[in-house]
């Protein structure tokens, strides 16, 4: 009986054969009492206004307005910009995504007995995932200068942490029939886990990884504000001058690349599955 | 040895060839990626500073961490989770008609396909600008930041309905046609119970990212922690760094945990 | 040959898997262990290659006491011995031919190993393997795809592939049809008596133990009750061993 049913004791309905049927009471009105409350104390921590909303709504659609028709000639200066968010979040995918499984593999309760070892592990993946991107991307400005350099590392780092939970979960319901079978033969635990269990995570492993690129690639185009390179960096100098039909372009080069990239992802996991 | 064996033998798949070709592809492309690395490079100042940072984190500013006042870390997270938790309010009930525009089994394809494109449209305008938009349009602050919050979450929140309303199981809704429900008692008996647990859970979902996300809003001025902490680190006051980043991360660790509770029994009901 | 001299095994919680067991199994026996469930079978077989440790008592194979192995010492002997799981313990999403050749893993370079490129000879004599179990034209076919008499037999051929002087065969039919459970311990025979291995099978069928084997061990409650030819096993042994309830026992399946 937990602490709500105490207070609320279930509504008790005797049928007409004389057995009753005891239905506690729903957790809906708290639920929503919570919220309002919540609700409540955000509205006056931020200010919100929605009659200021509807007074300035015009500015918003005026702005985004602004950006159509799209500067075309500026194209050309978009690329490298464009190439360099790409760049950066590839190799910084693939660095994380690598980094990821070993550490993984001693974040899994069935391959590592040793639980001091697991929990540190997780609590290591847990402290390194709550840092926000962009914070890792402003802290590696400070450590390894501006430039495309601190983005990567810090996409690295996101990747590193959001897979290898991903892959840690998975390697937990694995199927460790085989692996018992091979370490019986007397082989090692290291090369029993690679032909027993990797055969067996490997395709969510790497479905997971694109699905993680994608994200990165619009994770990438923002880490530039805080001058981690990409194409955050013009944008941001465009918004500044107030260049709206430069923005319009760097957005729809941006929009058009994802839209590729998130398209020939969706096809490649769809395969794997 | 058998002739049978040896026949077997040469059946064998030759997979090596497209393995290898896949291999040669990644590594140009990590080749390409790496290459055009560049950074301003702080030589070993680099180090100098991370070693500030560290220990700044192991120094945190104890004053600051539990200062109650409006400057105090305490404030700037509430303030935080404020932004975050009307952002994803706004931006899951933005979400919802979007992403029943888009869901193929309730629309025409076309429809569907103009509303997740739009959607996508949405989705791919990086965080930052609709900063920049929102504090032109409402003045700087944590107004302008959760109204940021609310837009930059309509892209997963309405991806993740739209799998929800496609998993919908009709069946449901015939058995109660047969009963003879007119329309709005089969959304709210049929259509509702199915959809609630996925919302929710995705709401909470989103709300436990919108945190982590919405400590960017203040690199732009629309509130919450990030101004100060870039300040911080500008000043190169690493103890106040410090703090400000243990605030944070037990902040973060905290939701996180309650939100995974939730969304367990959400999902076992 | 397997010596068990007083061996027993005892939980950390007290209850006793193994009590004072003297066994000696000479190379090319056919034994088949039969008993309750729960009664140490099963236990009994594992300690041989220590999937499960002794604690009392000493257990030797071929003079080699099994409780000092460490390390590389230990996985070297488990190469010698073989065994054969109730659920076949395949890694069913890749092929029958790399299943089978899991067995020449240890003797690989790391690079190897860490590929997965086997050399020629390897290959070969797994598909050696797989001709010796009657399988060779399912080679290349993905091991989910296969019947559980076929999986067996791949676990079967994976097992030949190590070349083992022992074989333990954990429940190895307890998943199968009665057709198929019946060919998989005709394989089982045919391999004892060609190869001279010695099998040690744990079964719970007492009919297919007696048809197939030469020499029965009964396990009751952790302790030998029975140790001898299977043609003398009588009626009477066996409710000794069962403990009276051999009905229940036969009607047993996973």
């Amino acid at each position: 009986m937990s602490l709500y049913d105490k207070i609320f004791p279930p509504r008790i309905t005797t049928l007409p054969n004389g057995k009753s049927v005891a239905k506690p009471r729903s957790r809906a009105p708290v639920v929503i009492l919570v919220i309002l409350a919540l609700s409540y104390v955000s509205v006056k921590v931020t200010g919100f206004d929605l009659s200021v909303v509807v007074r300035r709504s015009k500015e918003f659609f005026v702005i985004f307005a602004r950006m159509v028709p799209p500067e075309w000639g500026y194209m050309s200066r978009v690329w490298k910009p464009l190439m360099d968010t790409i760049k950066m979040s590839l190799l910084g995918s693939a660095v994380g995504a690598l980094l990821a499984v070993p550490f993984a593999t001693l974040a899994s309760t069935n391959i590592v007995k040793n639980k001091v070892l697991v929990a540190a592990m997780r609590l290591f993946f847990s402290l390194v995932r709550t840092l926000p991107t962009l914070i890792t991307a402003l802290i590696a400005t400070y450590i390894f200068g501006l430039g495309t350099l601190a983005g990567t590392i810090a996409i690295a780092v996101f990747t590193f942490a959001y897979l290898g939970k991903v892959l840690y979960e998975e390697i937990e319901t694995v199927d460790m029939g085989a692996f018992e079978a091979m370490e019986s033969m007397g082989v090692t635990k290291a090369r029993a886990f690679v032909f027993a269990i990797l055969p067996q995570v490997a395709p969510s492993y790497f479905s997971n990884c694109l699905f993680c690129f994608e994200g990165n690639v619009r994770y990438a185009a923002i880490l530039g504000y805080v001058g981690a390179g990409g194409i955050g960096l013009i944008l941001n100098e465009k918004i500044g001058w107030r260049e709206y039909p430069s923005v319009g372009i760097i957005l729809l080069a941006l929009f058009v690349t994802v839209f590729i990239i998130e398209t020939i992802s969706r096809e490649i996991r769809r395969h794997l599955t | 040895m058998k002739d049978s064996i040896s026949a077997m033998y040469e059946k064998r798949p030759r997979t090596w060839a497209t393995q290898a070709l896949l291999l040669a592809l990644a590594l140009v492309l990590l080749l390409w990626s790496g290459l055009s690395i560049e950074s301003s490079g702080s030589g070993t100042g680099g180090g100098k500073i991370a070693l500030n940072i560290l220990s700044g984190l192991a120094h945190p500013d104890t004053g600051l961490l539990f200062n109650f006042t409006k400057q105090g870390v305490a404030y700037l997270l509430l303030e935080t989770v404020c932004i975050a938790f009307l952002g994803t309010v706004v931006g899951a009930i933005l979400a919802i008609p979007l992403a029943f525009l888009s869901a193929s089994n309730l629309m025409p394809k076309p429809i569907a396909f103009v509303a997740r494109v739009f959607i996508m449209a949405v989705r791919t305008v990086p965080t930052f600008v609709y900063g920049l938009v929102f504090v032109r349009m409402v003045a700087p602050g944590p107004f302008a930041g959760l109204l940021t919050m609310s837009l930059s979450s309509i892209g997963m929140v309405s991806k993740m309905y739209i799998e929800a309303i496609e998993d919908l199981d009709a069946g449901v809704l015939e058995s109660l046609t047969a009963a003879g429900c007119n329309t709005l008692q089969k959304i709210r008996y049929g259509v509702l119970p199915q959809l609630m647990p996925g919302f929710a859970s995705t709401a909470i979902y989103r709300f436990d990212m919108n945190l982590r996300d919405a400590t960017v809003l203040g690199l732009v001025g629309a509130g919450g922690i990030g101004a100060p902490l870039i300040f911080a680190m500008n000043a190169y006051r690493w103890n106040e760094a410090g703090s400000i980043l243990w605030g944070l991360i037990i902040l973060v660790l905290l939701i996180e945990f309650l939100s995974t509770r939730i969304r367990v029994k959400l999902a076992r009901g | 040959m397997i010596d068990f001299s007083h061996v027993g095994k005892t939980y950390p919680n007290g209850f006793q898997a193994l009590k004072d067991i003297n066994l000696k199994i000479e190379q090319g026996e056919f034994v088949a262990v039969i008993g309750l469930s729960g009664a140490g079978k099963s236990t009994l077989i594992r300690t041989i290659n220590r999937m499960h440790d002794v604690t009392e008592g000493t257990l030797t194979v071929d003079d080699v006491d099994v409780m000092a192995l460490k390390g590389k010492a230990l996985r070297r002997f488990r190469r010698r011995i073989g065994m054969i799981f109730q659920s076949f313990n395949l890694v069913t999403r890749t092929t029958v031919l790399k299943n089978v050749l899991a067995a020449r893993v240890p003797d690989l370079s790391w690079w190897r190993a860490f590929l997965g490129v086997f050399p020629k000879a390897d290959k070969l004599a797994a598909l050696e393997a797989l001709d010796q179990v009657g399988i060779l034209d399912k080679a290349y076919v993905r091991a989910d795809q296969l019947s559980g008499g076929q999986q067996q037999r791949v676990a079967l051929a994976r097992t030949l592939a190590q070349n083992p002087q022992i074989i333990l065969a954990d429940e190895p039919v307890a998943s199968l049809d009665p057709v198929t459970a019946r060919q998989v311990m005709r394989d089982f025979a045919r391999i004892n008596q060609e190869l001279n291995i010695t099998v040690i099978i744990n079964i719970h069928h007492v009919e297919l133990a007696l048809q197939h084997a030469s020499r029965v061990i009964g396990i009751r409650a952790g302790e030998i009750v029975y140790d001898g030819s299977a043609a003398d096993v009588t009626p009477q042994v066996l409710e000794q061993i069962y403990d009276g309830k051999l009905e229940e026992a036969e009607n047993e399946s996973v």
